[in-house]
């Protein structure tokens, strides 16, 4: 083996990436910032999830339940009336209720149960799990009221749990399925439009279709539609296979998921298109996938809550089309959500605008002159 | 648009101009070429040859001057139609068979179109249906021939159609350019190979961006007292100003 050899072959290497600005941006910036959105993400101080407590009981434990509910570290809880507190987990602003039912202190003396009724809006797992968890931490730090009330016998705790939306029987892939579905075809869909459309320009042939009548706005509808009728197939094998393989639950319309997809798909084209015009090389359009895709999945609510992040992340998040797609598909399929529903019509008309945006987008970058 | 000289010619170009950055690629480029010549661009690597041609697609888009092609002045969209480019690299869809390539570049050119014809015109009936990844190098550059040629153009760019060609192929292909404009085609072919530039009509030698002199092989032959096209091309070239 000869070093000086190895060391020529080490020594281009690392010219080559000293004048790759963008692949050193990859491997310096990207990690940090994925990180560092991670941090933002798990630990980042975001709002705790909003509960209501809504304290019917005519004698003390209930009060006593609903100030250390109120003073719970996991949930932002506050008391408020029972229609309220109802209005408010249908329009997703609450993760949940617990109510102290009128007969709280008296069933606890009577025959030693503590029943409060916990009400879950149970579509997102992860705003579900803090509701019980502040309950039974709450009734813990009761525990010397519910001595006192249970008459000094040890009093049996047994919460009852409703959900909204989905409920115990359904898994994490039930919750999460939906808005994979729509993760999978955007990815998919967005890298192969990137490097196919690169590979146009790599080839030569982008340059002889710029010398032929076509504008530049048929290229991108031919691209498109092409893009679109594969794209349409590979979402409805996507959303069969869920379905019907991997038996992912769904409440709603199969038509109207297929349509979010096809909207989703037709973003993902264009978005592909466009980016492809700041790419060189297949290697730096493969270079946006951390860059693109990887934020989304994080900030689109597919794994985190949006509600969970801080605020100025929630503005990030509130930016892109998938966090729209994947609330869209989580409503349909989890909740049953249909066309009727406002938060599916803001969804729904997002996602179209954002893939309106692109095509125009891809159309104007795309130049007609070579220099 | 149509104009007297633009009967008369294929191409006239009028004091084009066009920078990169700090490199002027073209200087001030006068030429016309006259309807149903081949007029071959000499000159050497890096000498605005392929701009000049990309500017007469509308590739390029000068800093200066003015380009009419077949009387009508770009940028102009529709002339596309009748104009043939083929690029110094054979720009066709590997994964595609000869035919399905074919197909597609004579969709977009519009206008009437043979596909027999183009492929029986550079040698390639028979491979018609062959994915084009699975060419030789030559045939590759005849499909890339045939692409640019299957909308019947009237006017057609070839930028170094012969780099990388053998010599049988070479003849082949001159043979085939003088097919095309024994039907009125006007062709217009860039070349740093001397041997090659005798066979056309008239050239424009063209050095730094500039168009040096322009004339039939012989006057320029003349102008430069000599009996060489290379050397006519060196001596042309040290009178010019750099």
């Amino acid at each position: 083996m000869s070093a000086s050899r190895l060391l020529a072959i080490t020594r281009r290497l690392l010219q080559q990436f000293r004048r790759d600005r963008r692949t050193l941006a990859l491997l310096f910036v990207v990690p940090v910032v994925i990180l560092g959105l991670f941090y933002f993400l798990l630990r980042g101080g975001g709002p705790h999830p909003a509960v209501g407590v809504v304290d019917l009981d005519q004698g003390p434990l209930g009060s006593a339940v609903a100030h250390q509910l109120e003073a719970s570290t996991v949930v932002g809880a506050s008391q408020m009336d029972e229609s309220t507190a109802v209005e408010r987990l249908k329009d997703g602003r609450l993760a949940g209720y617990v109510v102290l039912p009128a007969d709280f202190s008296t069933a606890a003396s009577s025959s030693g149960v503590v029943r409060p009724q916990i009400y879950l809006e149970g579509s997102q797992p992860s705003q579900s799990g803090p509701v019980v968890q502040a309950t039974n931490q709450a009734l813990a730090g009761a525990a010397s009221a519910i001595l006192v009330a249970a008459g000094g016998r040890s009093a049996h705790v047994d919460p009852s749990l409703t959900y909204l939306y989905g409920g115990a029987s359904l898994d994490t892939l039930d919750y999460l399925g939906g808005a994979f579905v729509g993760l999978v075809v955007f990815f998919l869909v967005f890298v192969i439009t990137c490097v196919a459309f690169l590979r146009e320009r790599s080839q030569g042939t982008l340059e002889r279709l710029m010398a032929s009548p076509l504008r530049r706005g048929e290229i991108v509808l031919g691209y498109t539609l092409g893009f679109i009728l594969v794209a349409l197939a590979q979402a409805a094998e996507v959303l069969l296979f869920a379905l019907l393989v991997l038996r992912i639950h769904n409440a709603g319309n199969v038509l109207l998921i297929f349509g979010i997809e096809t909207l989703l798909a037709l973003s993902a084209v264009n978005l592909g298109i466009f980016l492809s015009m700041f790419a060189r090389s297949e290697f730096q359009a493969v270079q946006f996938i951390p860059l693109v895709v990887v934020p989304q999945v994080l900030l689109s609510g597919i794994i985190f809550p949006v509600v969970s992040e801080p605020g100025w992340l929630q503005g990030v998040s509130n930016v892109l089309p998938l966090t729209y797609a994947a609330n869209g598909l989580r409503d349909v399929m989890l909740k049953g959500a249909d066309l009727t529903w406002h938060s599916v019509q803001l969804d729904v008309a997002v996602v179209f605008a954002f893939a309106a945006a692109a095509m125009v987008a891809a159309a104007a970058t795309l130049r007609r002159h070579v220099a | 648009m149509g104009d007297e000289h633009s009967v008369a010619h294929a191409v006239e170009v009028e004091g084009v101009v066009k920078s990169f950055g700090h490199l002027r690629a073209l200087d001030g480029v006068r030429l016309r070429v006259r309807r149903g010549e081949v007029f071959g661009l000499l000159g050497p690597n890096g000498s605005g040859k392929t701009t000049l041609i990309r500017c007469l697609v509308g590739l390029v888009e000068p800093d200066a001057g003015r380009v009419t092609v077949l009387g009508r002045r770009l940028p102009d969209l529709g002339v596309l139609s009748r104009v043939g480019y083929m690029t110094q690299a054979p720009a066709l869809y590997p994964d595609l068979s000869v035919s399905e390539n074919l197909r597609f570049f004579a969709a977009i050119s519009g206008g009437r179109h043979d596909l027999d014809e183009a492929l029986e015109f550079v040698e390639l009936a028979d491979r018609r249906d062959s994915v084009v990844a699975t060419l030789s190098g030559g045939m590759r550059t005849r499909a890339s021939l045939a692409c640019a040629i299957v909308h019947r153009p009237e006017l057609l760019l070839l930028d170094e159609p012969t780099v990388g060609v053998d010599p049988q192929l070479r003849a082949q292909l001159w043979n085939r350019f003088r097919e095309m404009t024994a039907t009125g085609t006007t062709i217009v072919v860039s070349s740093h190979v001397m041997d090659e530039a005798a066979r056309c009509d008239r050239l424009g030698l063209i050095r730094f961006g500039r168009l040096l002199a322009e004339g039939t092989v012989t006057d320029l032959l003349a102008r430069a007292s000599t009996d060489s096209l290379e050397d006519a091309f060196l001596k042309l070239a040290e009178g010019a100003p750099q």
